[in-house]
């Protein structure tokens, strides 16, 4: 079966700088493809050559085993770019039926009916979209990418400017798509708490390299097993301390009164140190294993690029 | 429907639907073509028909300049109001990248958008044209001389200038779309009054006839030379060009 987006040894050169550099990930039916990395990484770029906006200079794109400058396989793709495309001076409505009319569909009155009532403009459909907040034009924008009922949604950062009530709406909203309409979404985004939310699959790129692919979970269970905080019952001794400090495969990384916080290597369990500490007549109160955050892996792997 | 005309039909909407825009080009337009018109017609038509015997050809003369001028000056001033600005505001609002990741082609978007200014344009400047003949004829001619029209001005005005046009739009539209709008907006700028100010003049001063037939195959060089420009500059137009241009 072919993935949802195939791309292959993808490099993108544009006036002389290479801003793509050999990148290749997979994105599966079914996926929230996260693809996360600061501005100027080529999250952007990527995107273009995925709607046939760009060309890329070698290597190989495929949505859904076809070639994306064909125009059958750009029908099976809806999206919202970085700025959303609606006319202003239009209603919310005609800017539906006119992207409907794009696409050839015919009947566009049902599916018009059920995206407004998923995006939550039923209220404002006759609205000129010049009089929309920055949320509903949000809303309104992937609800137009939808209009065509496409397999795969690519999503340009499509909660930035957006404040927080209508990132909370949009990200809802994109659960809903996924969850109940069976997409594959295609997610770029800096915000890593939304990413972290509603992606099961991410990218990370920097400077035009991908530093991080994969299953979130697995990435985070990767990445040496988050931190531990365990809660001691008394404060323990100086020399407890620094013997615990020693412990290289603990990796004590701070003592703030009665919590002791670790950041264990492979291979060490929460129940190594609790043992230790045990074994030392140390009473523990509480123990909590805290898998590394998308925030703590993002800030690792873009530490190790610049060192 | 055409993916072009749905381009067409929803851009126009769009454009007309500001009103703010409409109104500066309906002010601008009432004074340029008016002080044109009412300074030929008191300044010469009226003094001539204060002759005994007037001068048809030279009547003829002055309607065919007045007739030529109103049409490229109405024509030109819906360009220099509503195209670029409208071009600028599509581009930055992400309208014409969102076009190009449809199935739609760059050509079918720059063939829209050109269309989507030129037709307007057309209908307006053409109906205000063909209001001023009517006044003109009304108040001037036919108590005199009856109706006035030469059918080699009537070619220039109402076929020979559009077209000029049309293909200064297909030009332009190109240039806006691949690079800034405002240098497509400059040449309209600098084109509209070298072109109304050469044809005036070299008419009143009896260089060009405006009411023979080489005057109408010159406005149809004109427009061919824009169009034979254009063409080398078709390579220009790849999304990427577009979309980087934005």
């Amino acid at each position: 079966m072919n993935p949802a987006i195939n791309i292959k040894n993808v490099r993108k050169t544009l006036n002389s700088r290479e801003i793509l550099k050999d990148i290749s990930f997979t994105v599966e039916k079914g996926d929230i493809f996260g693809y996360l990395g600061p501005n100027g990484a080529g999250k952007t770029t990527t995107i273009r050559i995925l709607l046939g906006l760009f060309q890329a200079n070698s290597g190989s794109v495929e949505i859904l085993g076809q070639d994306i400058n064909m125009s059958q396989t750009r029908k099976k793709i809806g999206f919202v770019l970085d700025a959303d495309g609606l006319y202003d001076n239009m209603t919310a409505l005609e800017n539906l039926v006119f992207y409907a009319h794009i696409y050839e569909m015919s009947g566009t009155e049902e599916i018009i009916k059920k995206l407004t009532s998923i995006a939550g403009l039923e209220n404002r459909i006759s609205d000129r979209v010049s009089t929309y907040s920055k949320g509903m034009r949000q809303r309104l924008a992937l609800a137009r990418a939808m209009i065509h009922n496409p397999d795969i949604l690519i999503l340009d950062e499509p909660t930035s400017g957006v404040d927080p009530s209508g990132q909370i709406e949009i990200r809802q909203l994109l659960i809903n798509i996924a969850q109940n309409e069976k997409k594959t979404i295609f997610l770029s985004s800096h915000n890593l708490d939304e990413v972290q939310r509603i992606c099961n699959r991410i990218a990370l790129i920097d400077r035009g390299e991908i530093k991080l692919y994969g299953e979130l979970e697995e990435l985070r269970r990767g990445m040496g097993g988050g931190t531990v905080l365990i809660r001691t019952a008394h404060n323990i001794p100086e020399s407890l301390h620094y013997e615990l400090r020693n412990i290289v495969s603990f990796g004590l990384k701070e003592k703030k009164g009665l919590d002791l916080i670790f950041s264990p290597s492979e291979g060490t369990g929460v129940s190594d140190i609790i043992s230790f500490l045990a074994s030392h007549g140390i009473k523990i109160e509480e123990a909590i294993k805290k898998e590394a955050s998308l925030e703590e892996m993002y800030a690792s792997i873009l530490k190790e690029v610049e060192t | 429907m055409s993916s072009i005309s749905l381009i067409i039909n929803t851009g126009i909407k769009n454009n007309l639907r500001s009103k703010i825009t409409l109104i500066i080009y309906i002010i601008v337009l009432l004074i340029c073509a008016s002080a044109m018109v009412i300074s030929i017609s008191f300044l010469l038509i009226k003094p001539e028909l204060g002759n005994k015997q007037p001068d048809k050809l030279m009547l003829e003369r002055y309607l065919g300049v007045i007739l030529h001028s109103t049409s490229l000056i109405t024509i030109g001033i819906y360009f220099n109001s509503v195209a670029f600005q409208s071009l600028t505001r599509e581009k930055s609002r992400g309208i014409i990248a969102s076009l190009l990741a449809t199935p739609l082609t760059a050509k079918d978007v720059w063939l829209g958008k050109s269309l989507v200014i030129f037709i307007p344009a057309l209908i307006f400047g053409e109906t205000f044209t063909f209001i001023v003949l009517i006044i003109l004829n009304c108040i001037y001619f036919i108590p005199r001389t009856g109706f006035l029209i030469n059918p080699w001005i009537a070619l220039s005005s109402f076929l020979a200038a559009p077209l000029i046009y049309f293909c200064l739009s297909l030009m332009t539209h190109l240039i806006g779309l691949t690079g800034k709008p405002a240098s497509a907006g400059a040449i309209v700028n600098i084109f509209l009054p070298v072109i109304v100010t050469l044809s005036i003049n070299l008419a009143m001063h009896n260089i060009l006839d405006v009411n023979s037939w080489p005057f109408t195959v010159a406005n149809l060089g004109i427009a061919a030379i824009i169009f034979i420009i254009t063409i080398p500059l078709l390579r220009r137009l790849t999304n990427e060009n577009i979309v980087l241009s934005g």
